[in-house]
């Protein structure tokens, strides 16, 4: 492993990423669970990058229980869309407002969802949620900074009211697009305390993150379902 | 083409009928569809107004409520209305003839509430366009929604052909037919999402389809007990055919539910616990007393009036059964970890209740001002091919 520090690595694996076509890419995200210490971190820095709503949290950070008793542990599990590469949520989209992009992120076009939730229905994650326009305040018109563009998908959306996108429309991790574009790395994988969280382009052989996730202590969610996650944990 | 008077009530007897309801002299069940309707559309207009938030329980681990199983509960009762059409003109011909149109009015109406209510939990309703301007056609939505406007089309035609005394064999076949794509493309809307294994399985567009000939001779029945009341028709000539179907009905929903129970209970697939989970309702409520009560039931008399109070019975507590469908595909959320709920329980709120109220009110009440305007006694009918 290199001397440098892990974010900066990263950083110049997105750049040399950027450089190629979007189809040549292959977005990617490894978290070490031996490193995640629960400090929700990742999903404060989330929430404050999207503006997301009360209920509606990207990249929560879920207490898993293992094994049974009396041989029990506990870790902590990051759990952000995993941008399956065989998604379940997105053949069942009626409009295709929701859609794989070439370089492997799933995305959802506010202004084409109709909000029917069946994406919601079918991820087999629960990665997605929608936004029916809660506010912190708790009031029918949120406060400023929740009614704000959010930038997300590099667009305009502000939540004025429940006719305003994506107040109304499914919403999900989009592994910061918006930022990814401009060259920066995933909220959660700069905001992360203990550098847990690994991103970069899997297409990608000289990246940290394809050294990373290929060692054997690499696990991806439900695997089993035929979905082929691009979100990796390490154990 | 004679629209009025015909296909729709004659203006006069439209405006006698609305004379007398004003005049207080509608009768009490009219009345209470009326107050059902009103409170529906406050219901459903502080939907819309205050939005989700503050109207609907629903949330991101129970996506799909109330409004979800009342819309399939009444687009199978639209579904069931054209299988007792179909099997009563081929099997019944006399017998069936002076409930056609009735039926078949009832069929659309169904099938329009039903839209009524699920326009009520989509996010964005004012993007229903998107299903013509960006289709996807891996959807099961897609084509369920595809299919049900051709369905709406051809019972709508099935209709004014009844209506007009030109019954035509042809189009009450394709009826038939898109009937059943519609309904199985419904059940397969459920039944191919894998990530849900209460819902995940080949069985359900058949379950939908038969679930949906149980509801629809439950209705047709209260519609032609009625009728044979009403109009002092012969009760053991005209309701046979009815009773047979409702028999035959209760006998293919068994068939299916036991064996969807059975299926889900062998499974050992992530989730299926929640068959396990809902077992003693499923058996108690979805068989006991879904089923097996109403059979009894049927058995105890043939009267008009104990009829009626038997297809009563079976379309509420089918109501119930929808929602128990629908919702139980939530109980176990996909993600489990710690601090999420081992069991997801949902309670529908008030408004969610309007809803059911809404399609429910709107249907009774456009029945009864159709059938009192003397546009289903226009005319008896002769078949053309």
């Amino acid at each position: 492993m290199e001397d440098r520090d892990i974010l900066e690595i990263m950083h110049s694996d997105l750049q040399r990423a950027l450089k190629k076509p979007r189809n040549q890419r292959r977005w990617g995200m490894a978290i070490d669970l031996k490193k995640c210490v629960g400090c929700h971190a990742c999903t404060t820095g989330c929430m404050s990058e999207n503006l997301t709503p009360p209920d509606i949290h990207y990249r929560p950070v879920k207490e898993e229980e293992i094994g049974e008793f009396p041989n029990v542990s506990m870790r902590f599990l990051p759990r952000p869309c995993m941008q399956c590469d065989a998604p379940t949520c997105t053949p069942v989209c009626p409009v295709t407002a929701t859609y794989k992009r070439d370089d492997g992120i799933v995305v959802i076009d506010y202004k084409k969802c109709i909000g029917c939730r069946y994406c919601l229905v079918a991820c087999s994650y629960g990665a997605r949620s929608v936004d029916v326009g809660h506010y912190y305040t708790g009031d029918m018109k949120g406060e400023t900074y929740e009614v704000e563009n959010s930038g997300e998908y590099g667009k305009s959306f502000k939540r004025k009211t429940h006719w305003h996108s994506p107040i109304g429309n499914a919403r999900k991790c989009h592994f910061c697009s918006h930022r990814i574009e401009k060259g920066e790395l995933t909220r959660c994988t700069t905001t992360c305390l203990g550098h847990a969280t690994y991103f970069g382009d899997l297409n990608d052989p000289q990246s940290l993150i394809v050294k990373l996730i290929a060692k054997v202590n690499v696990f991806r969610y439900k695997e089993e379902m035929g979905t082929k996650p691009l979100v990796y944990y390490i154990v | 083409m004679e629209l009025i008077g015909v296909i729709l009530p004659d203006k006069q007897r439209l405006v006698s009928v609305i004379a007398d309801i004003l005049k207080g002299k509608g009768g009490i069940h009219l009345y209470l569809f009326l107050i059902g309707l009103v409170a529906g559309f406050y219901g459903i207009a502080a939907i819309f107004i205050k939005g989700h938030a503050h109207t609907i329980n629903t949330s991101n681990l129970v996506p799909w409520g109330m409004q979800i199983s009342t819309y399939v509960y009444f687009a199978l009762l639209s579904t069931g209305c054209t299988f007792v059409n179909f099997f009563g003109h081929v099997f019944f011909e006399e017998k069936y003839r002076p409930f056609a149109s009735r039926i078949i009015f009832v069929g659309i109406i169904t099938a329009v509430a039903a839209f009524f209510s699920l326009a009520t939990e989509m996010g964005r309703v004012d993007r229903m366009y998107m299903f013509l301007v960006s289709p996807n056609p891996t959807s099961p939505m897609f084509w369920m929604a595809l299919w049900y406007s051709c369905y709406v089309c051809i019972i709508t035609v099935e209709y004014i052909n009844i209506q007009r005394g030109r019954h035509s064999v042809r189009v009450m076949w394709g009826a038939f037919f898109i009937a059943i794509i519609t309904h199985s493309t419904l059940g397969s809307l459920l039944g191919t999402v894998s990530s849900r294994v209460y819902y995940y399985s080949a069985l359900m567009p058949i379950y939908f389809l038969f679930i949906a000939f149980l509801t629809g001779c439950a209705l047709t029945t209260i519609i032609a007990a009625h009728t044979v009341k009403i109009k002092r028709l012969d009760e053991a000539f005209h309701l046979t055919p009815f009773v047979i179907l409702l028999k035959v009905g209760l006998g293919l929903a068994l068939l299916i539910t036991f064996w969807r129970t059975m299926t889900g209970l062998a499974g050992r697939l992530e989730g299926s616990e929640v068959f396990s989970l809902t077992l003693i309702n499923s058996f108690v409520f979805g068989i006991v007393v879904v089923i097996i009560v109403p059979y009894l039931l049927l058995k105890m008399g043939k009267s008009a009036d104990w009829l009626m109070f038997v297809g009563g019975f079976i379309m509420v507590t089918q109501l119930k059964a929808r929602n128990d469908l629908v919702v139980g595909a939530f109980k176990i959320p996909v993600f489990r970890v710690y601090e999420m709920p081992e069991i997801v329980h949902y309670t529908p709120s008030v408004y969610e209740f309007l809803v059911v109220a809404a399609s429910t009110s709107l249907v009774a009440l456009l029945y009864i001002i159709f059938n009192r305007s003397g546009v289903f006694d226009v005319n008896t009918g002769k078949e053309v091919n």
